[in-house]
């Protein structure tokens, strides 16, 4: 880390070096990052809020399907995901604050851990994913439906791909009553037919959203790996730490993103 | 440029009620609450939001313009949402024109 910079340099001409000189001071610079960072994650809400409209709208059209669907789901891996993320977030925060009090070793510390937390998260997702491949439920010509609820008809797995083809019906209506309550073990209102073609449509927004979510993972921990090697070189110090705090920024918003995935997807209905 | 450092204590404490309301969360959807079990769902997911914003992400001490830029992108959240679903929930209850043939049904969905 760089000597300290006396305290009174801050009001005059401090000349940090790490001072842009299209700033006037570092408050003024860090501003500017910290509204800018803000803005930049804005544009990823609204990017999420499109796949969460898309998610509401087949969530109440086929609100059967998806919960079905989402029953499939391991809580386990879910609520160990979303306790491995919080965690990391408590760890991103650390790091931060660990920068802002010039503890220069323990910052990267700090952010190994998170990063390495971000990586158990990942695999988690990869023993979810490969456990998807494994049961068809990967949104596809593969994809196979089976209601593991013991009173459906224990062959349904078998026939549905060829069903999915002599569906001829139309696919819209789902709260209609003109589908017969399947004789499951409770009241649905789709058939095994229509829960073929309507749980796909539920998976393809949990690929989407899981994965577009992991793949912003992926690029924090990118970026976490260049400050925690930036913060090793003793480029930030308590008067500039900004890349630090906006990695973090990057990182507590991908955690935000999971806390809304988490109940969304692994709990639409669980008390049946 | 002082920026406020948080106590260490307040970091735990926060991270302490995000695992319980995660708890709370899981629970919660073990309970039949009819309705209201996406709405449980949904609030305590926005407080926890709410808490991850407000304290890690230090929202709590940025200039009200920062505060401002994420007001402004949550209004446009809501209407992507609001609008959107006051769209499709109206089509519900929309007066159509009598029926005439069933054609003219598929187009209401």
């Amino acid at each position: 880390m760089s000597s300290t910079v006396a305290p009174a340099d801050r009001h005059h001409a401090a000349h940090h070096p790490a001072l842009q000189h299209h700033f006037n001071s570092m408050a003024q610079q860090k501003e500017a990052a910290v509204i800018g960072m803000w803005v930049f994650l804005l544009t990823e809400i609204l990017f999420f809020g499109g796949l969460f409209v898309a998610y509401m709208i087949y969530r109440i059209w086929y609100f059967d399907a998806f919960a079905e669907a989402s029953r499939s789901l391991d809580l386990f891996w879910g609520g160990l995901n979303t306790a491995v993320l919080i965690f990391s977030s408590l760890t991103m925060a650390m790091a931060v604050r660990s920068a802002q009090t010039n503890k220069r070793m323990a910052t990267v510390n700090w952010l190994v851990l998170t990063m390495i937390l971000g990586c158990v998260f990942l695999g988690v997702k990869v023993i979810e994913y490969s456990d998807k491949f494994e049961h068809h439920h990967v949104p596809g010509p593969n994809f196979v439906w089976a209601s593991e609820h013991p009173s459906a008809t224990p062959g349904a797995g078998e026939a549905a791909p060829g069903a999915e083809g002599a569906a001829a019906e139309h696919g819209t209506a789902p709260g209609a009553g003109a589908a017969a309550p399947a004789a499951a073990h409770r009241q649905l209102s789709l058939t095994p037919d229509q829960l073929q073609r309507t749980t796909q449509i539920y998976f393809s927004l949990y690929f989407t959203m899981t994965g577009l979510h992991a793949l912003h993972m992926i690029i924090g921990i990118g970026l976490m790996s260049v400050i925690t090697w930036m913060s090793w070189k003793g480029k930030f110090d308590a008067e500039y730490y900004t890349p630090v705090e906006m990695s973090g920024l990057y990182w507590h918003f991908v955690d935000i993103v999971w806390i809304f995935l988490f109940p969304l997807l692994y709990l639409v209905e669980r008390h049946t | 440029m002082s920026d406020h450092v948080s106590p260490i204590s307040l970091y735990i404490t926060i991270f302490t009620a995000l695992m319980v309301l995660t708890a709370v969360t899981v629970f919660a959807a073990f309970v039949d609450l009819g309705q209201f079990n996406f709405l449980v769902a949904m609030l305590v997911a926005g407080f926890k939001a709410s808490l991850v914003v407000w304290f890690f992400m230090h929202l709590k001490y940025q200039s009200h313009l920062t505060k401002l830029a994420l007001a402004v992108g949550l209004f446009f959240l809501v209407i992507l949402l609001g609008e959107t679903m006051v769209d499709y929930a109206s089509k519900e209850f929309t007066p159509m024109p009598p029926k005439v043939d069933s054609d003219a049904e598929i187009g209401t969905h």
